[in-house]
Formats: C-alpha cells, sequence, structure tokens
C-alpha cells in the first residue's frame, strides 16, 4: 500500500508516493532519477549508497522511506555548484581518484561529511571517515590525496 | 516476503509505540536503526508482514548522568556515544566497542537498545556492558521493570522481552578511578568488521601494586551468548599480574568457552586467541595505569 513521504532532496523539497518499506536508495534511483547513490551489497558493507541524512553520512539502502519522512538529504548530486563540481570533486578529478567511478559518489558525500567537521583531518582520520566506503579498483592511495587537496582548499 | 511489502507503522512517540504494540500483538516487529532489521527483512531472516519504527521516537535518545550511575536512552546511536564527552572519561570500554562497529554510516544509524534487540551473540556493546554489570529497563503500556543484563539474555538470540514491550534504558556505574576498562575485538579486518571474538574487561585497582581487587571479563562470539568468565575472574583477583599468572588467566577463559567453527573463523581458533586478546587487554590495562601515575 502506497503512502506519501515528503522530505528535503538536495535543497528542495519533494514528495512521493511508495510502499512504506521501500528503501531510501531505492525511491532516489527509481522515483526520483537521482543516480548518484548506487547499490552493491545491499546490506550495509559496501558504502555506494552513502547520502546525507540530516547532516550525517548514513547508508540509503539501510533506511527506509518511512524513516527518512521529514528528513533532509543530501547526495553526491547536491554538493555541485550552479552545475560544476565543488572543491572535493575537482580534487577527486583533479588527483585521479576515479578510477571506474562507481564507488566515487558514496566517497564524496563521506569526504563532504568530513571536512565539513573536520577541515584539516589527518591521514588517519581521513582513513576512519571513509572506512565506510570500498573502492574495488583499490584506488586508496589517489582518494587519501584527494581529500588532502581538497582540505587545503579550505 | 519481500521487503517492499512489509507494511511499516511509524510511531511518534513513545507512549504511541507502547500502544500500538498492545493493541496489535500480531507478531509486529520493531524497528530502529535498522542497519540489521532491514538486511535481515531483505534476506528473509526477519519474518514479518509489520513493522513499528521507533527510530524517531525523541524520548528515548538521551546520555545522561545521575550520581555515579550513567543512563543510556535506548535509541542513543553509536555515534551519539562516542561523541559524548561524559561517555569518553566516564566509561572508555563502551566508547571503544561503539567506535569498532560497522562504519561511521552505521554508527550514525545503529543504535544500543537495537544491539541487544538483535542479540547476536558477536554484538559488539554486549560484552562491555556485561562486564559494567549493566541493567535493561523495558516498559509496556502500563509499566516497565528492570532485568540485570546477564538475566536479559536467555539463549542463542533469545532475550527477555515480551511481545509488547520494548528496551528503554541501559544504566551501569561510571568506571572512574580506582576503576579502569577496555575494549578488544579481532576480526578478519581493522574496522567495519563482524567480531570474531571481542572481550571486555573491568577492573578494580588496589592501591598498591600490579593487583586487580575486583574483575569482571565478558567475552563475545564464542558462545551461544556472551558470557562472563568468572573462574578466569577469580583467578585474577589479588594476585599480583605477573605475565604467566595473566596467560594463565587467558587459558581459564579460554576453556570456559564454547566457540562454534563457522565462515570467520574455526572453534579452535577462536579459542587459541582468547589469552592473547586477555593479555593485550590487560596489558593496556598496566599501560594506562603507569601513564596516569607519572607526575
Amino acid at each position: 500500500m502506497e503512502r506519501q513521504f515528503s522530505f528535503k532532496l538536495n535543497g528542495r523539497q519533494v514528495s512521493v508516493s511508495a510502499p512504506p518499506a521501500y528503501t531510501l536508495l531505492e525511491i532516489l534511483r527509481e522515483k526520483l532519477d537521482v543516480t548518484g547513490p548506487k547499490e552493491d551489497c545491499g546490506k550495509g558493507e559496501c558504502g555506494a549508497c552513502t547520502v546525507l541524512m540530516n547532516g550525517s553520512p548514513v547508508l540509503s539502502c539501510l533506511v527506509l522511506i518511512s524513516q527518512a519522512e521529514g528528513a533532509e538529504i543530501v547526495t553526491s548530486e547536491g554538493f555541485m555548484r550552479d552545475g560544476s563540481p565543488d572543491r572535493v570533486q575537482k580534487a577527486f578529478i583533479e588527483n585521479e581518484a576515479v578510477q571506474c567511478g562507481h564507488c566515487i559518489p558514496g566517497f564524496i558525500v563521506s569526504t563532504e561529511a568530513l571536512l565539513s567537521r573536520n577541515p584539516n583531518p589527518s591521514v588517519e582520520e581521513i582513513k576512519t571517515a571513509l572506512a565506510g566506503n570500498l573502492c574495488r579498483c583499490t584506488g586508496y592511495a589517489s582518494i587519501i590525496r584527494a581529500v588532502q587537496k581538497a582540505a587545503e582548499k579550505n | 516476503m519481500r521487503l517492499s511489502e512489509v507494511e511499516v507503522v511509524s510511531a511518534r512517540n513513545l507512549k504511541d509505540a507502547l500502544s500500538i504494540l498492545h493493541d496489535r500483538l500480531d507478531g509486529i516487529k520493531l524497528i530502529a536503526g535498522g542497519t540489521d532489521a532491514i538486511i535481515q527483512a531483505k534476506d528473509g531472516s526477519l519474518q514479518t508482514r509489520q513493522l513499528l519504527d521507533i527510530s524517531s521516537l525523541p524520548e528515548l535518545r538521551y546520555i545522561r548522568r545521575e550520581g555515579s550511575v550513567i543512563h543510556i536512552g535506548a535509541l542513543s546511536t553509536y555515534s551519539d556515544i562516542t561523541e559524548s564527552p561524559m561517555l569518553n572519561s566516564s566509561c572508555r570500554m563502551l566508547v571503544e566497542a561503539s567506535r569498532m562497529i560497522g562504519s561511521l554510516q552505521i554508527q550514525n544509524r545503529a543504535t544500543i537498545g537495537g544491539n541487544l534487540g538483535n542479540a547476536s551473540p558477536a554484538g559488539d556493546t554486549i560484552p562491555p556492558l556485561y562486564a559494567l554489570d549493566a541493567n535493561v529497563k523495558v516498559q509496556n503500556h502500563e509499566r516497565s521493570r528492570l532485568v540485570p543484563l546477564e538475566k536479559f539474555f536467555l539463549g542463542y538470540r533469545k532475550i527477555d522481552l515480551q511481545p509488547d514491550e520494548i528496551i528503554t534504558e541501559i544504566s551501569f556505574e561510571a568506571v572512574e578511578k580506582p576503576y579502569d576498562g577496555t575494549f578488544l575485538k579481532l576480526g578478519l579486518r581493522e574496522g567495519h568488521f563482524i567480531s570474531l571474538v571481542s572481550l571486555a574487561i573491568r577492573v578494580k585497582w588496589e592501591s598498591e601494586g600490579d593487583k586487580f581487587s575486583d574483575v569482571s571479563v565478558a567475552l563475545g562470539a564464542v558462545a551461544p551468548v556472551v558470557f562472563r568468565a568468572r573462574k578466569c575472574e577469580e583467578y585474577l583477583k589479588n594476585r599480583t599480574l605477573a605475565d604467566d599468572t595473566i596467560w594463565n588467566a587467558g587459558k581459564i577463559a579460554s576453556e570456559e568457552s564454547s566457540p562454534i567453527s563457522d565462515l570467520r573463523a574455526s572453534a579452535n581458533y577462536r579459542r587459541a586467541v582468547i589469552p592473547s586478546l586477555l593479555y593485550k587487554a590487560v596489558d593496556t590495562l598496566i599501560d594506562s595505569r603507569r601513564r596516569s601515575q607519572e607526575p
């Protein structure tokens, strides 16, 4: 049975009709065409579906749409500035942190969350903050470098 | 039944949630942060047509101290715990355990009450809470009751919670001088793993010498339920902490365990690492005591 759910997505108010046990990830991708967050493992291990929920990174494959009612959700798309990449996204591109690219939207969201709380993280702090995001191309060294460069631009 | 077909009832407050539970006892299951429940619903191990979502009950998300007792609302997330200055200074073993559960994304959603309710033998907040002699408060629409944690766990994934009850609070004594404690876990990689073996220890230091006048040791993932290694505790109590004393205590704890072999590790491996884990934990406590005594 479908119900109506409203929440804020990337700065604008959205409303969708959906069964209450759909995951937030399914709603974003299938009903709202926001395809930054990806489904890989579907069980909280890979981080490809990471979004911000009320300012904190969470896994959208493990949040029910009914739990997101009234929340503020930001996906990797939400950090774009007037259609251009922001400093974090630019740093990932410039430091060749992107290989196949599949995991990157999740990494972007985790990085944005880290830098908003800690503008100058140590390598250890970066690793801890990104431990929930897996890159199967294993490009971690360049990802960490990209986060450091993005932090320098603060 | 597929997850997408499950009906979700969202409770607005605790009273609302308890009256829903009271009115419909037809197999409705609770969901809090959902980091276990949603996975179980997806893979079919949580069989239910209805979920009662209690994730946003405002009354159950708090961490406070009254006298020497710390009270944690059941819907406090692991991030709430790791970020609490009070818990960082007065119960670091619970902070250490919470920091090692899943990733930051999981810690932002998963709740301490959910960890108890899910009742996995590998649940990482359970050993520290056993070592702390914590009490669990559960509530239904007309009354609440307080259960010592050890009595709350009845067997493998079995807890003393009636279908109309909700876990509302966890409480325990603050861990302050001369008390100390720590938590360690062993898994297949650093961070974001399910415990192969976990160990929590709370001790009371003797004023003189390397001796514990009181000690609690709890082990996770090496028995159907987390348990207190009481023979090991008895052996360690009032004994000078020489190397072989600690190793012997570890062997005793190992003999008290009853691990199984599964895809993560064999029973023999689990038994074999318990002494090392205990040694490392006691060593950590000795170290931090020395550091606190330096002028």
